[in-house]
């Protein structure tokens, strides 16, 4: 669409990760992970990113942070063109941009204290004398309402809850400005979910940082993202304003999706789109079928949609969608001008 | 004194006094889980008494001499009695004392050993499994493959075979062919855990290479590398028990038990006591270390 | 709705030793369920759910696990004084359980159909030895009903060649291979997507219904608990803390345990997330005297900290463990 705006602090541009697994006899087999990616997040804001497995959300995610070098496409962070992994990256960028994954028990290392956690951001992004680390580190602690004796703990004699809570200190003691959170409570109770959730939005508004929040529960989503973008297969069906994206969802996958969430309140029962049952298995990322990848699950499909890819079509200001049966509105709206 | 400087008092001194609090909590807890089982518990009395026993050899052994060059025809080959425990051989040296100060020379035999083969064999795997599918990985372990395929005990051999036969040559026989099993199970455990979250994290927010291959993947490898020592031990001590049963180790009259063994050997079944008094003691320090092993591998376990 | 009572779990405690004494995870519970009725067992991680269920089975791992006191009764006999054998008829003909992690439930070594082939000659074993045609033709029918897509050609497939989705239908089918007259299903689909979860689930009630079985569902999502059941249990740190029906239970939660949970819940309507409870849950080893939640608990009253409430009706169908609920 355009050039990098000054509000934008990430912009992700026709991304695409293929991971190569093998060959065959027409030759080499790749699973698409990401398969040409338009996205980008302003500053402050929280993007969320949804979809089941296989949607290649959690490669996104891993590829912005640097895991993985894209296959094609760009990525620009501040302006700055940084689609490589992070080895190759410059200090200053590895400060800026953070992540917290979805497993507290396998992101700390299991035979250090939190000390030793919290000390190595601080020793590699700071030129601060060690013995000023500990009144940092308790200060990190205290803002994730964890008390300083904690700094002694190892992570398996913690609770999940505080696990998150603690990896959540250790991506703000760089003081970044993007941090990816990769499903940080989907392991979680939904108590201790709910308090992980409130510290973060807090912090996000006391350190001014924008997230790039990933997750399959839709129900969390509609109240932590401000815009919504869900992908099927390695591809983004949507995007949306959180509001719109419940109230008028467009693409049937959408709507099925919403349609399985389990809820509690009538009101909520009367939000929910009627009927789409989600029938089939998701096909896996190496077979994705030809032309639209959903038409096989699509109630609605067409004879297009086994045979052209859909574009991507604006419906409404900042609303778009990946789907032939919306091609008509735009085809309406060109011819109109 | 402000509030920050008071809050970081209170830290430091609830920090010494944790620290102790904390190691004592450590200590009992490996304590509950190791003594679960009351084999383990009888492993490391086996192995306390015999570390005890070849420390104080001198001291309360009935015969130090007899360890040395020393004759005495007139007492020789004595079936067990009140005054030789486990009677003599046949130049009328008193088993039990040869006995014990035999146990000296296979404890700083595995000592030396693992001394040195556990640290290289470690740093060796560390290396190929953090530069997993590279070249250092391939150089690594190709060449620990050639040493692993080849018998323990016929490297060990003729490596001491070429070198005088004495004990310091045979600790280098067996130190050569020992290394490579800890490379291996180093490299297993360290290739898989350098892809675990907490890795990728200390390498995502910038942490050296060395912090990661010593400060992340190490710290994680070393349960099942303390207990293959407990348990190696006792395979160290058998490799030099053949090694001296055949003559190539420590020599005479410095006892050894392979040798006594061999020794012994020659006069069943009548004079029994020759050669199955030192086969027991390597039997049942052996199973002292075998058993040990089973409860430090339990005790790690289970804390984790 | 009055048919029989099928399981009565009464006044269960169940101690777990460990380096320091024991951990007292279950202090009291109480449940009962009626022939072909849905009941679903809400709690949060390590609240004791499933520690109940294996109990029910007397699965739990021997020698670590104590129970000083309670009985389960089942078609009026209680679980804990069975004999071996009688044990072995209860999990074979009545009780199927259903676990958590399809992949873990299934051996990675044996194809499917000796995996529900195997079910099914002992389940049969006590009362007549089934051929292999039979054994086959009822694993077929078994794969059918959980509507898995060409049976035959399942049955010589190997658990990794199946999608997490298929898995847990297979597990499921091997629980309904022979007529059972209670289901406990441990969170079915928490390890799989939320559409396929769906399916699950929907495929449970579908079986439910026709087999008249009754089913004890556990999980952590009241949001599922309330689509699926007709009564929920809320259990918190090894205490029935709440029970109702579904309906009763979100029109008019008493517990505070239950409110603060019920806020906590995102909801796809917006408002955004209440605080969550503060505090965290009780150390086992030392449980609290008096109501396991009261720590975490906004109101009080001295009475709270000396003895564990009972749990008492309040309205029909409609009981409470808490001092605080009267007037």
């Amino acid at each position: 669409m355009e050039q990098v705006t000054n509000n934008e602090i990430l912009k992700i541009e026709k991304l695409k990760k293929y991971f190569h697994i093998g060959k065959d006899k027409q030759g080499p087999i790749y699973v698409r992970a990401v398969d040409g990616v338009d996205l980008n997040i302003k500053y402050g804001e929280t993007l969320g990113l949804v979809g089941e497995s296989g949607s290649g959300k959690s490669t996104i995610a891993y590829t912005v942070v640097g895991m993985y070098r894209p296959t094609s496409g760009q990525i620009l962070f501040k302006g700055k063109n940084i689609g490589m992994e992070a080895s190759k990256r410059p200090l200053s960028i590895k400060k800026e941009i953070q992540i917290v994954f979805q497993d507290p028990g396998s992101s700390l290392n299991p035979r250090q204290t939190i000390e030793q956690i919290l000390a190595l951001p601080f020793r590699i992004h700071t030129q601060m004398p060690k013995r000023q680390f500990r009144e940092k580190m308790v200060e990190l602690l205290e803002k994730v309402e964890l008390s300083a004796d904690y700094l002694y703990k190892s992570p398996p004699s913690i609770g999940g809850g505080e696990k998150q809570m603690v990896a959540v200190a250790r991506a703000m003691a760089s003081n970044p400005s993007l941090i990816v959170l990769d499903e940080p409570t989907s392991a979680l109770d939904v108590s201790v979910q709910a308090k992980i959730i409130n510290k973060l939005m807090d912090l996000q508004k006391e350190m001014h940082l924008t997230y790039l929040f990933i997750t399959h529960d839709l129900s969390l989503m509609r109240n932590v993202a401000n815009r919504i973008a869900i992908m099927y297969l390695g591809k983004i069906c949507e995007v949306a304003e959180a509001v719109t994206f419940f109230e008028k969802p467009l693409h049937p996958y959408t709507q099925m999706l919403i349609s399985s969430v389990p809820v509690i309140t009538e009101e909520e029962k009367k939000l929910k789109p009627k009927k789409v049952i989600s029938t089939g298995e998701i096909p896996s990322p190496v077979n994705i079928p030809p032309g639209c990848s959903f038409h096989l699950r699509c109630p609605y499909k067409m004879s297009i949609c086994s045979k052209v890819d859909p574009e991507m079509i604006e419906v409404s200001s900042g609303h778009i969608v990946r789907c032939h049966l919306f091609a008509k509105l735009e085809n309406k709206k060109t011819r109109k001008e | 004194m402000d509030i920050k400087e008071f809050r970081i008092a209170t830290i430091k001194k609830s920090q010494k006094e944790g620290k102790l609090y904390r190691f004592w909590d450590k200590i009992s807890r490996y304590w509950y889980h190791f003594s679960r089982n009351k084999l383990s518990v009888l492993g490391m009395l086996i192995v306390g008494l015999v570390i005890v026993l070849a420390i104080l050899a001198p001291y309360i052994t009935p015969y130090p001499k007899h360890a040395g060059p020393f004759v005495d025809f007139v007492n020789s080959n004595q079936s067990p009695s009140v005054k030789y425990w486990l009677g003599t051989d046949e130049i009328g040296r008193d088993i039990l004392t040869r006995i014990i100060f035999a146990f000296r020379g296979a404890l700083i035999m595995s000592i030396v050993v693992l001394a040195i083969a556990v640290p290289v064999g470690t740093l060796l795997g560390l290396l190929a499994g953090f530069y997993y599918k590279k070249i250092i990985d391939t150089i690594i372990m190709r060449i620990s493959d050639v040493f692993l395929s080849i018998p323990s005990l016929v490297l060990a051999l003729s490596i001491a075979a070429v070198l005088k036969p004495n004990l310091m040559n045979a600790m280098i026989a067996v130190t050569v062919m020992w290394w490579p099993w800890y490379t291996r199970l180093v490299y297993g455990m360290a290739s898989s855990i350098r892809n675990e979250y907490f890795v990728i994290a200390a390498d995502l927010t910038g942490a050296s290479k060395f912090h990661i291959i010593f400060r992340e993947i190490l710290p994680n490898c070393l349960s099942p590398v303390f207990t293959k020592m407990a348990l190696d031990v006792g395979w160290v001590l058998i490799i030099s028990a053949s090694l001296s049963f055949v003559g190539l180790g420590e020599q005479q009259p410095t006892p050894s038990l392979g040798q006594m063994v061999a020794n012994g050997s020659r006069y069943l079944p009548e004079l029994w006591w020759m050669c199955v008094f030192p086969a027991l003691a390597i039997i049942i320090t052996i199973l002292g270390f075998n058993l040990l092993g089973d409860g430090i591998r339990d005790m790690l376990q289970s804390s984790r | 709705m009055n048919n029989k009572i099928l399981l009565e779990i009464k006044d269960l405690h169940v101690w777990y030793r460990v380096y320091g004494g024991y951990l007292k995870v279950l202090n009291g519970i109480y449940l009962m369920v009626r022939e072909g009725e849905r009941v679903g067992l809400v709690g949060e991680a390590g609240c004791g759910k499933t520690t109940t269920m294996k109990s029910i089975l007397q699965i739990l791992p021997p020698g670590d696990f104590h129970i000083p006191q309670g009985q389960i009764f089942y078609k009026g006999q209680d679980v804990l004084k069975m004999s071996f054998k009688e044990l072995q008829r209860l999990r074979s003909r009545e009780i199927a359980m259903i676990f958590q992690d399809p992949t873990a439930a299934l051996n990675p070594v044996f194809i499917i159909g000796t995996q529900i082939g195997d079910v099914i000659k002992y389940s049969s074993a006590f009362e007549e030895n089934v051929h292999q045609e039979k054994i086959k033709t009822l694993s077929t029918k078994a794969l059918k009903e959980v509507s898995l897509p060409d049976p035959e050609r399942m049955l010589i497939n190997y658990p990794f060649q199946l999608s997490g989705g298929m898995r847990q239908r297979v597990c499921i089918a091997m629980a309904i291979s022979s007529p059972r007259n209670l289901l406990l299903a441990d969170e079915p689909g928490t390890s799989l997507d939320v559409t396929i979860q769906d399916q699950i689930h929907r495929l449970l009630n579908e079986l439910v219904e026709k087999r008249n079985t009754a089913i004890i569902l556990i999980t952590h999502s009241l949001g599922v608990a309330r689509e699926m059941t007709d009564r929920i249990y809320v259990m918190y740190a090894g205490t029935i803390i709440e029970t109702a029906t579904a309906e009763v239970l979100f029109k008019n939660p008493v517990h505070p345990y239950t409110k603060g949970l019920l806020a906590s819940i995102p909801k796809i309507s917006g408002g955004g997330i209440a605080k969550g409870i503060s505090g965290k849950l009780p150390s086992y080893l030392n449980p609290p005297s008096g109501c396991r939640f009261q720590p975490r608990c906004e109101q009080e009253s001295p009475i709270c900290s000396e003895e564990p409430p009972q749990l008492l009706e309040i309205e029909k169908d409609h009981l409470v463990a808490c001092y605080l609920t009267k007037g």
